[in-house]
């Protein structure tokens, strides 16, 4: 058998595992890309609503501290009770409100998003790729 | 002859430090009332050779995951203990903790700690508002203890007299209507509703909704 043979042998053989994982696995991966999340919204998608936006940052109180989008609020789950009244009274009725964490990994915003939403923020957003993207969006002049 | 020496390089057994985990991701099942989630996530050394975890890091603050030791010889189980802080969560939760191992430090395991938190006390709306001139007509406020939960409604107060509140009970201790009137709406205004309840006996919790006018 020569070693083209072989070759095609084992590849046969690895395509035929990886094809009955692919369709037995009870974890398997989808091949349809999933379906984007209503609530998030690209870096873009905010710039079109301009500064009607309420920022919130989700991420921790040093981080806001050190630097963060201009008039965001700080409002985690660490500070709720103590931040949220500040929310409201920069919160108008309708406003939309954008949440922004770290980074793309991290989820704190869709969930800070969620409570404000289940507290009666109707139009509450979080912003895919967080602070990271809005950074990278300022040194790009976006 | 060159087949089976094809077949078992293809098959082998690697011949290093391999962690084997039992599962990679735990559904927590949270009551309220429940001050944190904890998971457990078991692992064993199946490679050849002494597993050292090097690092394990969690994607919140409000997560912390506690290791026994480092090192772990081929065929021990050791065990990862995440206990995620509930605080004010609500809600989907899901945390990472991403364990780093001396032989593979460029890529680490994720492990991720998933959640449903129900809320104790279901404030809906959790604050009502009204624009300036616009009329001061009452607006309500639904506050209702989640099944299950220990606890009851005793009374809601509001700390600004100019925002008064109207409580019916719907059923005794554990559900209320608050009809929220502001005095006139000419002028801001501000309150703080206080939902106190009964538990826990040690420290009855308050919750809280809000009113403004603005």
């Amino acid at each position: 058998m020569t070693v083209w043979r072989q070759a095609g042998l084992i590849l046969l053989v690895a395509l035929g595992l990886a094809g009955a994982t692919a369709a037995i696995h009870p974890k398997r991966p989808s091949f349809l890309a999933p379906p984007q999340d209503p609530n998030e919204v690209s870096l873009a998608q905010t710039k079109e609503w301009g500064r009607s936006v309420l920022w919130v940052d989700a991420r921790s109180e040093t981080e806001f501290v050190a630097e963060h989008i201009p008039d965001a609020i700080c409002l985690n789950f660490e500070n709720w009770n103590q931040q949220f009244p500040k929310f409201l009274d920069h919160f108008n009725p309708g406003q939309r409100v954008v949440v922004y964490c770290s980074a793309t990994s991290c989820q704190l915003s869709r969930e800070i998003a969620e409570k404000l939403r289940t507290s009666g923020v109707a139009d509450a957003h979080y912003l895919e790729g967080g602070w990271e993207a809005w950074k990278k969006g300022q040194l790009e002049g976006r | 002859m060159r087949l089976p020496l094809l077949l078992s390089l293809f098959l082998a057994v690697p011949a290093f430090a391999q962690l084997k985990w039992d599962t990679l991701e735990q559904t927590v099942k949270v009551k309220p009332g429940d001050s944190e989630a904890i998971a457990k996530y078991h692992f064993t050394n199946v490679g050849s050779k002494t597993a050292t975890i090097e690092a394990v890091k969690t994607s919140c603050g409000c997560t912390t995951a506690a290791l026994t030791k480092n090192d772990y010889a081929p065929g021990e189980s050791g065990e990862i203990v995440a206990r995620m802080e509930i605080g004010t969560r609500v809600g989907h939760q899901e945390k990472s903790i991403l364990v780093t191992t001396k032989d593979n430090p460029k890529l680490p395991t994720a492990l991720r700690l998933l959640a449903d938190i129900p809320e104790a006390v279901v404030v809906s709306p959790s604050f009502v508002m009204w624009s300036l001139g616009e009329p001061a007509n009452p607006k309500t406020i639904d506050i209702k203890i989640t099944d299950g939960f220990p606890a009851k409604l005793l009374k809601v107060d509001s700390d600004n007299p100019d925002i008064k509140i109207e409580v019916s009970e719907v059923r005794p201790g554990l559900e209320m209507q608050v009809k929220v009137t502001p005095k006139n709406t000419t002028r801001p205004e501000s309150a703080t509703l206080l939902v106190r309840t009964d538990y826990p006996t040690d420290n009855p919790q308050t919750y809280y909704a809000y009113a403004r006018v603005k």
